[in-house]
C-alpha cells in the first residue's frame, strides 16, 4: 500500500530523536528494551505504549498479580504501565463476577478499572441487551460503561448498519456508547460499507465527534497493518502527529504495536 | 460434507472417560494408510501444507449432544463429535467434493452397475486397538441400518425403488460385496454411512445377542457411556464431558490418515468444543482469542473485520459461494393429530392456501438485508444451491439462473387474500384473524434460542403476519426441546434448518412420505397424500438412472412440486459462505462449505494445527 500523507509530513518535520527500536518482529528483549527505556517513554510515549501492549503476554506469566498492580501505578513508562495493565487483564480472568465488578466500578486508579473490565465482560455477556444499555448510559465508572457499551452493540449488531451508527457516534448523549458507535463503525467502513485510508485518515483526524474518529481511527489501524509501511515509518509519523489528534495517533500507536508483535 | 450428504441434521454432544488414551498406536504406519498429500502441487491439497503435531484447538457449539450414537441421532449436536469419532467406506474430498476412498481403498464396479466389491484397507484399527474387517461393515449394514429395530435414519437414504436394501456380504476379512437389485444412482454416496464396530456394539443389538431387549442399542452409547467404551475410526475420540461446559476430544492414535511426511493425523492432540449459551458468547470467546475457530454470521463481519488485522484472524467472506442446507419454517400438519386436539390447528395447517399465505409473509429481502447485510440468497427449492441438481440451475451442473424458481413474493395482500379465502377472518374486529368457529387464530413459532438469524426470522415473519391480522407468538427454545418437539409433533410452527449436500436423494429420509425425517407430515407414512406420493415417485426415478442429465430434469420437477404444490417446508434464505479463523492455525484455509459445512468444524479438522 502506499505511504500516508502523515508519513510524508513526518518525514519532512520530525525532530531528531533516538530510537532503539528495530524492524519488524521484536524480540521479547528488544521489547522490554524500549518499554524500559526513559527517554522513550519520555519524548515518545505512545512507541512505549505500543512496545508495552505486545509484552501484556509475556507480563502475565512472570509476574505476580502483586507485582503487576503495582507497576500499573508505579511503572516508569507508558510501555510499563500498559503492559502491566493489559498483563493484569489477563491474570483477573480469574476472578469471580464480584470481584471483577469490585474492581471495575471501584474508587481506585482507572487502570485497574479497565485492566477488570475485559474479563467482566464474560459475565456481562449474559445480560440482555437494553440493560447493557442502561449499564452503558449509567453505571458507576467510565471502564464498565464502555465496557456495557461494547456488548450493547455486540448483542444488537444484527440491526445495526453504518447509517445508524453514523447517528449515533454523533447523536449520542452518553460518551461512551457514541464512542463504542464509532468503533462498531470502523468495522463497516472496513466491510459493507468500505472508505479509503485516505478518507479514514481525515475522519480520523477531522471528525465531527470523538466517536466518529474513532470510527476512522478503527478501520484506519486496520489499513495501517495491511499497509507496507514499517515499524520505523510508524515510529517517525508518530513522533510527527504529537497531542493535537489523539484518535489518530492511537491508529499509528495500535498498527505499532502490531508490528512489534508480529 | 459426507455426514452432511448422508442426513439431515440438527445438532448434540457427548461423554467422557480417559480410558480410551490406553492404546498405543501404530508402530509404523500402516501400509493401507490413507495419504493426505498437503501441499502438493496438482492435487486437491496443493493450497494446504504439512503440520506439526502438538496443542489444543478450541471451538464452541450452543448446545450440548444428545448421545454419542451416531446410527440413532437426528441432529448436529450430536454429529459434530460423531463425525469425528467415525468414518465411512468413502468419504467426499474436502475440497473438491468428488467421492473418494476413506476406509475402503477402492472398489470394482461391475459392467450391470449392480454389483459393487470394495477392498477394505488392511492393517487398520479401531481406536481402542481392535482390527477393523468386513465383519464390522457387514456389521453396520446389515445388523444397525438394515435392522428395523434400530431407529435409524440412514435405512431412508439406502432403500432402493422397489423397497430393497443394497445386499451387504463379506468376500473375505478385507473385501465386501454390495449387490442391488436395480440401478441406483447415489450408492456410492448413501453406502458412505458411518461404520461401527461389531466388537464393541454387537452386544446391544438383540439380533445378535437375545439376552437384551429388542431396541437396546436404540439406547446405547448414551451421555452417560464411560467414554472408554466409544470406539471409532475418526480422527478424534470423546475423551470428557461436562454437561453445559464442554467436551473434549483427543487424538485417536489409531487413526489411518497420514500426511506425505509420515506423520500421523490428526495433527492436534486435542479438540476441545466449549458450551456457550448464544452465538454473542461465542462471539465474545473468539474476539478474545478462546476460540481458534468460528463459524461466523454476516452481523458479525463488521464486528471480526475491525479485528482481523490488529489480532491476526482471517475473516472469509464470499458472497457469491451459498452454504449448503436450507433454512424453512415447518409447519406441523400433524398438530395434535395422536392427542385429539387442536383441529381447528390442524385443519388450517393442512389447508395448501394456508401454507402459500405463510410463504407470501416472509419476507425475504428484509431478512437479507437486516439479518444478512445482504449476504444471502433467497431460498425456494429442498436441494442446496450448491448442488449440480439445484433447479435453478437450467441443466446438470450449469451456472445458476433460477430460470424456474418458485417465487411467493412477500405480499401482504396476497397473503390476506389466501387467508380470506380459506375463511380466515376477522370475525370479531379486535383486529386479529379467527376461525369459522369465531375462536382467534393463535399459532406459536419456536425457534433455537441463542441462534440470532433465527430468531430474528421469526420476529420479522410474525411482524409482517401480524399486519393483517395473523397472530404469531414467537417463543425461542432451548435447541434439544425443539428438536424434540419435532419429532414428537408437538410444535405448531418452527424456524430451523438441514444440512445439505451435492445429491439430493440424501434428502429422501426428508421429503419421501415415510421419511424418518419427514417431521411435518408424520401420518404421510401410512396415508400419504396423492402429492406426497408424486414426490415419492420423483425421487424413485431419480436413483434409477445412471444419467445425470436425466436424473436433474426429474429433480427439477420434483423441486418445483415441492416448493409450489406441497409447500411442506416453507423456505426463507440461504446464508453465504462466510467463516473466521485465528491465523495460528494451519491448514484453515480449507474452510469452504464443503469442508466446513453449516459453520461447523468439520471432518478437516484433522488437518488443522497450530503454527
Amino acid at each position: 500500500m502506499k505511504r500516508t500523507g502523515i508519513l510524508v509530513l513526518a518525514l519532512v518535520s520530525c525532530a531528531l530523536v533516538l530510537f532503539f527500536v528495530v524492524g519488524m518482529g521484536s524480540s521479547v528483549t528488544e521489547l522490554e528494551d524500549i518499554v524500559g527505556n526513559e527517554i522513550i517513554g519520555r519524548i515518545a510515549p505512545n512507541i512505549s505504549a505500543a512496545a508495552g501492549m505486545k509484552l501484556a503476554s509475556e507480563y502475565a506469566a512472570s509476574k505476580t498479580q502483586e507485582e503487576l498492580e503495582t507497576l500499573v501505578v508505579s511503572g516508569t513508562t507508558a510501555g510499563i504501565r500498559t503492559a502491566a495493565r493489559m498483563a493484569l487483564s489477563i491474570v483477573y480472568a480469574q476472578k469471580t463476577v464480584i470481584e471483577l465488578t469490585a474492581l471495575a466500578t471501584g474508587d481506585i486508579d482507572p487502570a485497574f478499572r479497565e485492566a477488570a473490565s475485559a474479563p467482566l465482560q464474560n459475565f456481562l455477556i449474559e445480560m440482555s441487551a437494553d440493560d447493557l444499555k442502561t449499564m452503558a448510559v449509567s453505571g458507576a465508572t467510565h471502564e464498565i460503561r464502555l465496557a456495557a457499551a461494547d456488548l450493547y452493540y455486540l448483542k444488537i449488531r444484527n440491526n445495526l448498519t453504518a447509517e445508524k451508527l453514523e447517528m449515533e457516534a454523533v447523536l449520542n448523549d452518553s460518551d461512551e456508547l457514541a464512542h463504542m458507535a464509532g468503533v462498531y463503525l470502523g468495522g463497516f467502513y472496513l466491510s459493507f460499507n468500505p472508505k479509503t485510508m485516505e478518507e479514514l485518515e481525515a475522519l480520523a483526524k477531522n471528525g465531527e465527534t470523538e466517536g466518529m474518529r474513532v470510527a476512522g481511527a478503527t478501520a484506519l489501524t486496520s489499513l495501517l497493518i495491511q499497509s507496507d509501511l514499517t515499524a520505523g515509518d510508524l515510529e517517525l509519523a508518530i513522533q510527527a502527529l504529537g497531542d493535537e489528534y489523539p484518535e489518530l495517533l492511537q491508529a499509528y500507536t495500535d498498527a505499532l504495536a502490531h508490528r512489534y508483535g508480529s | 460434507m459426507k455426514k452432511a450428504a448422508l442426513i439431515l441434521m440438527a445438532m448434540l454432544f457427548v461423554m467422557s472417560a480417559s480410558a480410551v488414551l490406553m492404546a498405543q498406536g501404530y508402530a509404523t504406519q500402516p501400509a493401507d494408510a490413507k495419504i493426505i498429500p498437503l501441499g502438493e502441487e496438482g492435487t486437491a491439497y496443493e493450497n494446504q501444507e504439512p503440520g506439526v503435531r502438538g496443542g489444543t484447538m478450541y471451538v464452541a457449539a450452543i448446545s450440548d449432544p444428545k448421545k454419542w450414537n451416531y446410527v440413532t441421532s437426528h441432529e448436529t449436536s450430536t454429529t459434530q463429535f460423531t463425525n469425528m469419532m467415525l468414518r465411512g467406506l468413502i468419504d467426499l474430498n474436502p475440497v473438491t467434493g468428488a467421492i473418494e476412498p476413506e476406509l475402503a481403498k477402492g472398489w470394482d464396479i461391475s459392467e450391470d452397475n449392480l454389483v459393487i466389491t470394495f477392498h477394505l484397507r488392511e492393517g487398520l484399527k479401531w481406536s481402542d486397538g481392535e482390527p477393523f474387517t468386513a465383519d464390522d461393515v457387514v456389521f453396520s449394514f446389515n445388523d444397525l441400518y438394515y435392522n428395523e429395530d434400530v431407529e435409524t435414519d440412514t435405512r431412508d437414504i439406502l432403500i432402493l425403488p422397489d423397497d430393497t436394501y443394497p445386499v451387504v456380504e463379506k468376500v473375505d476379512d478385507y473385501t465386501v460385496k454390495v449387490t442391488l437389485s436395480m440401478i441406483f444412482r447415489p450408492i456410492l454416496n448413501s453406502i458412505g454411512a458411518p461404520i461401527l464396530p461389531k466388537h464393541a456394539l454387537a452386544q446391544y443389538v438383540r439380533k445378535l445377542n437375545p439376552d437384551v431387549p429388542v431396541g437396546t442399542f436404540n439406547s446405547c452409547w448414551g451421555l452417560d457411556t464411560d467414554p472408554a467404551e466409544l470406539v471409532g475410526m475418526g480422527p478424534f475420540m470423546v475423551e470428557s464431558y461436562a454437561p453445559d461446559q464442554y467436551v473434549t476430544l483427543v487424538r485417536n492414535p489409531y487413526y489411518y490418515h497420514y500426511d506425505a511426511n509420515g506423520t500421523q493425523l490428526p495433527y492436534f492432540d486435542k479438540y476441545v468444543v466449549l458450551t456457550v449459551a448464544s452465538q454473542d458468547v461465542s462471539l465474545l470467546k473468539f474476539r478474545n482469542g478462546e476460540l481458534d475457530a468460528l463459524g461466523i454470521r454476516a452481523t458479525d463481519v463488521p464486528i471480526l473485520k475491525r479485528e482481523e488485522a490488529v489480532k491476526d484472524l482471517t475473516v472469509l467472506v464470499n458472497p457469491d459461494v451459498a452454504n449448503y442446507g436450507t433454512s424453512w419454517i415447518g409447519i406441523n400438519q400433524d398438530i395434535g393429530l395422536a392427542e385429539g386436539t387442536y383441529e381447528n390447528l390442524r385443519t388450517l395447517f393442512g389447508m395448501r392456501d394456508f401454507r402459500a399465505a405463510m410463504a407470501h409473509l416472509v419476507d425475504k429481502q428484509a431478512i437479507i438485508d437486516t439479518l444478512f447485510n445482504g449476504l444471502a440468497v433467497p431460498q425456494w427449492s429442498p436441494v442446496s444451491y450448491l448442488s449440480p441438481f439445484y433447479a435453478g440451475r437450467d441443466y446438470y451442473g450449469g451456472p445458476v439462473t433460477e430460470t424456474d424458481a418458485v417465487v411467493f413474493e412477500y405480499s401482504l395482500v396476497k397473503a390476506g387474500e389466501l387467508l380470506d379465502g380459506i375463511g380466515i377472518i376477522d370475525r370479531d374486529g379486535d383486529g386479529w384473524r379467527d376461525y369459522e368457529d369465531g375462536t382467534r387464530v393463535e399459532i406459536e413459532l419456536n425457534t433455537n434460542a441463542g441462534n440470532t438469524e433465527r430468531e430474528g426470522t421469526c420476529l420479522i415473519v410474525s411482524d409482517r403476519a401480524s399486519k393483517i391480522g395473523l397472530k404469531l407468538n414467537f417463543i425461542p427454545v432451548d435447541f434439544n426441546t425443539l428438536v424434540d418437539k419435532l419429532f414428537a409433533s408437538t410444535g405448531e410452527m418452527i424456524v430451523l434448518g438441514l444440512t445439505g449436500g451435492d445429491e439430493p436423494n440424501n434428502g429422501a429420509n426428508v421429503y419421501s412420505s415415510g421419511g424418518g425425517l419427514h417431521f411435518w407430515h408424520y401420518s404421510a407414512a401410512d396415508e400419504p397424500t396423492e402429492l406426497e406420493k408424486k414426490i415419492d415417485g420423483f425421487l424413485d426415478a431419480a436413483v434409477a438412472t445412471l444419467d445425470n442429465d436425466e436424473a436433474f430434469e426429474i429433480y427439477k420437477e420434483y423441486q418445483v412440486t415441492l416448493a409450489n404444490d406441497d409447500l411442506g417446508l416453507v423456505y426463507t434464505v440461504n446464508s453465504a459462505f462466510t467463516y473466521a479463523y485465528s491465523n495460528t492455525l494451519g491448514n484453515a484455509n480449507i474452510a469452504s462449505p464443503s469442508a466446513t459445512p453449516s459453520g461447523t468444524n468439520g471432518l478437516t479438522m484433522d488437518l488443522a494445527f497450530r503454527k
